[in-house]
């Protein structure tokens, strides 16, 4: 059920996932919230795509959940980082910055 | 780890189904409720939140089934739903299932069937170690052609000494004979094999030991068949002593019960190494070969064409154009039935392609039906894959249903043909129902249901909804592009069931040639005692010609008994000779192409036994003793071969059978035919039993009756014991004789005729499917018709004749079809042309015929119509 990603949207969409849980654990509307905060309303997040790739993450073992009470006082499911999720981000984030900076120098060099 | 979580997630998922949904509502019901809040935080009121948060994120349901949908879990179970829903949708139409299961099992089963005795004869390894490196050795000549399976002694020899791609070389022969054990006589296969003959298959006996080369003539392998039949058990025969012919043998050894080869051999007698036959023209030899591990047969052939070409400068007469050739022992076992089997298998795919199309009819039928349904199903948005799904699932389970019953009906069917299958099938023993076979019944199962099922999903597929709400068949406006492909179905089935319809005509036509023959001889109330008495010596040989003699007059005696004479050389039996003969006398010879005859040494009386016309001359009579000049008895085509218009009586006549005394042509008695009712009858030279008693101990004692020949069988044995009790018996009659002559052609007709018969019920099927269903279709038309004026006898006509137009279509394609693959069985007719006229129209009236009855019952009811009640049917 692994889907290759090749597709650079939700490629980035998971690596977006893992980066924002990593700082803390949250919830689904926490992590839309943050990914659009922090993108400075870039990237706007379906929940239907956001919380499809969170049972994914799941199931691939990058990310635990156990519901909490939320400030609001209301039961919401928070996602963490396993150890694997860690090594996954690390990797993600080493290929990102290697096709950023490589897309970078081809746009550069034809400028 | 990660696969790990993904089956565990995806398991829990599916067991607590309802958990996982309320766990996922919640999640995306909290998601929504933050997203409110946050709105609200910016000032909105509750309800504006709400509204932006959805007009943000899209509706609830939606995201909730998106997330809901995900996991393989969730596949697995749409793909049991639909599974489900073809059931139901079977279960619906009970009809439908039950003619296209059936059909199918008919199809799958004929092949499975069909498949088993395929693959345990033809594709499964023998059952010896490393059997693939096991081959036979044939001599081949280069001027005209021809192969033999034998070789001579020296030449095997020569191979055996010189050739380094075989690790051994066994030469053996043998055949039916008679073993004496201490108290009473056995009759079964010997043969005769060198040590080597152990090497070549790597046997390992169960009990005891192999020979050795010293032990040539002295010891004996026998089976654990035998050995527990005569001694008990393995351990038993050891170290026990039985004769066969002149020698007396220890057996040393037991061999397992696997092991059958040369086939219902069941003693193996020490031969040496050193062959006793020094000619390199008598072909007495049969020879085995284990192929050097690595050594290919290609390579092993390069070798035997050199030692060919040096035995040939070596003996330039003897090894004239001479070739020794190498063959796999699988081929060499299973050459001859492998037209036979393949020509089965084809008919048998023929069928399933039958059963195939008829199915692929009835679903197409049903998809019409369901037009309505799809089209609501695709405006609804249902994608070109969701609409085929149910389709394809519907085919898969027919035909997966179809195909175990198949597979039922098939393991009765296996026992039937190998019950049936002619005596010289290869490997008849090990015939049966496998893995592979059952992985082969899965695959074509899955097969059958995609080709059936092809054709109608992609209809479905293409199935335009406005389109299809708008038109609807039952109101007279049928699409001509469904009723042409239906049609068109229907013809190719009646193509295919005509040249199966044809084959099995031209086969049964054989048979019943075959059977109406004249043999030359009499065939009914002929019990025929396979003898064979021990004789080692001229002294022996002359006293057991006169036991027979005694036996003979003894038999004649018993009450029911009419005639009784001996023979060896009766036709269609286990002994006989044959070879060059030379003629005093008669036409002058050509050198180069010797004339050769059957050798048959008979008592007196043996064609007025036989019910054989002496043509001319006189029988062989007591007046013909081993001290009195030599005579023979020819037969008329002998006499036309040789002789030509001269007078044969009184001329003399030589062959090399054992004596090269010169003997005196003293009648001409009527031709028979040897082997089988399909040779023609040939020349056959007789001698007398009491001028060669070297070949009057081994033969066929044959009675004329009055009563039922097998009713004599207890007084014959009886009679002919007490003259000798080491004689070894065997009982038979010439009616089941002649039958087993026709073991194979029977085969072919039976099996063939039954194929052709369950095609045809299914071409019947599909010719009543494809009325029935236009009939249906029609109503409306036929109650306008039958309003406006139209006759019963009209409506019923154009019925019929719209079946009789499919028939002929198919008729014709058929016997295009027939003319091209006639020529496939050429071969395996007899007296019958491949393009011949009696089977073909029959074939074709028959098809004719059952097109009009199956198209009958749809036609009655068409007349039937009652127009008042169809107009009003809105």
């Amino acid at each position: 059920m692994e889907q290759p990603n090749t597709d650079v949207i939700q490629g980035t969409l998971d690596m977006l996932i893992l980066q924002t849980v990593s700082l803390e654990p949250m919830h689904g509307f926490g992590i839309a919230r943050r990914v659009e905060q922090i993108s400075r309303g870039v990237f706007k997040v379906n929940p239907g795509s956001l919380l499809t790739a969170l049972q994914r993450l799941e199931r691939a073992g990058w990310l635990d959940s156990d519901w909490y009470q939320t400030e609001n006082s209301r039961r919401a499911k928070f996602y963490r980082l396993t150890r694997t999720g860690k090594k996954q981000l690390e990797m993600e984030r080493a290929d990102w910055a290697r096709r950023a900076s490589a897309i970078a120098r081809l746009l550069n060099a034809e400028g | 780890m990660s696969l790990w979580r993904q089956l565990t997630y995806g398991l829990r998922g599916s067991m607590r189904r309802k958990a996982r949904d309320r766990e996922v509502a919640d999640e995306v019901e909290q998601y929504f409720e933050e997203a409110a809040a946050a709105w609200r935080a910016r000032g909105l009121t509750a309800e504006e939140a709400k509204r932006a948060a959805r007009l943000e994120s899209g509706s609830i349901t939606t995201v909730r089934e998106q997330v809901r949908s995900y996991g393989w879990e969730n596949a697995v179970a749409a793909f049991f739903g639909d599974l489900r829903f073809a059931g139901r949708q079977l279960l619906k139409h009970p009809a439908f299932a039950v003619t296209a299961a059936t059909t199918l099992a008919l199809g799958i089963g004929a092949n499975i069937a069909i498949f088993a005795v395929v693959e345990s004869v033809l594709l499964a390894p023998l059952p010896y170690r490393d059997a693939g490196s096991i081959s036979v050795l044939n001599t081949h000549w280069t001027d005209n052609g021809h192969t033999s399976r034998r070789v001579t002694g020296p030449d095997g020899a020569d191979i055996r000494n010189q050739v380094r791609s075989f690790a051994a070389v066994s030469l053996y022969n043998g055949g039916n004979l008679g073993v004496e054990l201490r108290d009473h006589s056995v009759y079964t296969v010997v043969t005769w094999a060198d040590a080597n003959f152990a090497r070549v298959f790597s046997l390992e006996p169960v009990a005891g030991r192999l020979f050795n080369d010293s032990e040539a003539n002295r010891a004996a392998l026998v089976s654990e068949e035998f050995a527990r039949d005569n001694f008990g058990n393995a351990q038993a025969a050891l170290g026990q002593t039985l004769h066969v012919e002149n020698e007396a043998l220890e057996i040393t050894g037991v061999l397992p019960r696997w092991f059958d080869f040369p086939a219902r051999t069941q003693v193996w007698e020490a031969a040496p190494l050193n062959p006793e036959s020094k000619s390199r023209t008598a072909f007495n030899y049969k020879a085995v070969a284990r192929l050097r591990s690595g050594v290919t047969p290609e390579a092993a052939q390069a070798e035997l064409n050199g030692i060919s070409r040096q035995l040939e400068t070596a003996y330039p007469t003897e090894n004239r154009s001479k070739r020794l050739m190498v063959q796999p022992l699988q081929q060499a076992l299973t050459g001859d039935a492998r037209p036979t089997l393949l020509l089965l298998w084809a008919t048998a795919g023929l069928i399933l392609l039958i059963a195939c199309v008829n199915v692929t009819h009835l679903q197409l039928v049903r998809s019409i039906e369901q037009r309505r349904e799809i089209a609501i199903r695709k405006a609804l948005g249902s994608s070109r894959w969701q609409v085929m799904r149910p389709v394809i699932l519907e085919g898969l389970l027919v035909s997966l249903i179809g195909g175990t019953a198949g597979v039922l009906l098939a393991s009765a069917a296996v026992r039937v043909l190998v019950a049936m299958a002619p005596g010289d099938l290869p490997r008849a023993g090990e015939i049966h129902l496998n893995g592979w076979v059952l992985g082969f019944t899965l695959g074509l199962s899955v097969l059958t249901a995609l080709v059936a099922a092809a054709l109608p999903a992609l209809r479905a597929a293409k199935v335009d909804p406005a389109d299809a709400l708008k038109r609807d068949a039952s109101r007279g406006m049928s699409r001509h592009g469904a009723t042409s492909l239906r049609e068109g179905l229907v013809i190719a089935e009646i193509t295919a069931t005509f040249v199966l319809a044809t084959g099995a005509g031209l086969l049964l036509h054989t048979m019943a040639n075959l059977i109406s023959r004249s043999m030359g001889y009499e065939t009914h109330r002929m019990l025929v005692v396979d003898a064979d008495a021990p004789a080692h010596s001229l002294s022996d040989g002359l006293r057991t010609v006169r036991q027979f003699d005694q036996i003979f007059q003894n038999l004649a005696a018993l009450p029911g008994v009419e005639h009784v004479a001996g023979i060896m050389g009766l036709p269609t039996g286990s002994y006989g000779s044959n070879g060059y003969y030379q003629t005093r006398g008669g036409l002058p010879v050509d050198p180069n192409h010797q004339a050769s005859a059957n050798f048959s040494v008979a008592s007196s009386g043996y064609f007025q036994t036989m019910g054989i016309a002496v043509e001319r001359g006189v029988d062989f009579g007591s007046k013909d003793t081993f001290e009195s000049p030599f005579v023979a008895v020819i037969s008329e085509s002998l006499a036309r071969q040789s002789f030509g218009d001269i007078d044969p009586i009184g001329k003399q006549i030589q062959c090399g059978l054992d004596s090269d005394k010169w003997m005196t042509v003293i009648g001409i008695v009527g031709d028979v035919r040897q082997d089988s009712p399909a040779e023609p009858p040939g020349p056959t030279l007789y001698m007398p039993m009491t001028q060669h008693p070297f070949y009057a101990n081994q033969l066929h004692i044959v009675l004329r009756t009055n009563v039922k020949p097998l009713a004599l069988m207890n007084a014959a044995q009886q009679t002919i014991l007490e003259v000798n009790p080491l004689i070894a018996l065997r009982f038979t009659t010439m009616d089941v004789m002649m039958d087993e002559s026709m073991a194979t052609e029977r085969f072919r007709a039976v099996l063939i005729s039954s194929f052709a018969g369950v095609g045809l019920l299914l071409a019947m099927l599909g010719v009543y499917g494809t009325m029935a269903y236009s009939v249906a279709q029609k109503k409306f038309e036929i109650g306008i018709r039958m309003a406006l004026g139209a006759e019963r006898g009209a409506i019923l006509r154009s019925v019929v004749r719209q079946a009789a137009r499919l028939a002929c279509y198919g008729i014709v394609a058929g016997l295009m079809l027939s003319l091209a693959l006639t020529r496939l069985v050429t071969s395996m007719l007899v007296g019958v042309r491949p393009m011949d006229p009696i089977s073909l129209t029959g074939a074709a009236s028959l098809i004719l015929l059952t097109a009009l009855c199956s198209a009958f019952a749809p036609g009655w009811k068409a007349t039937h119509v009652d127009p008042m009640a169809t107009l009003r049917a809105e």
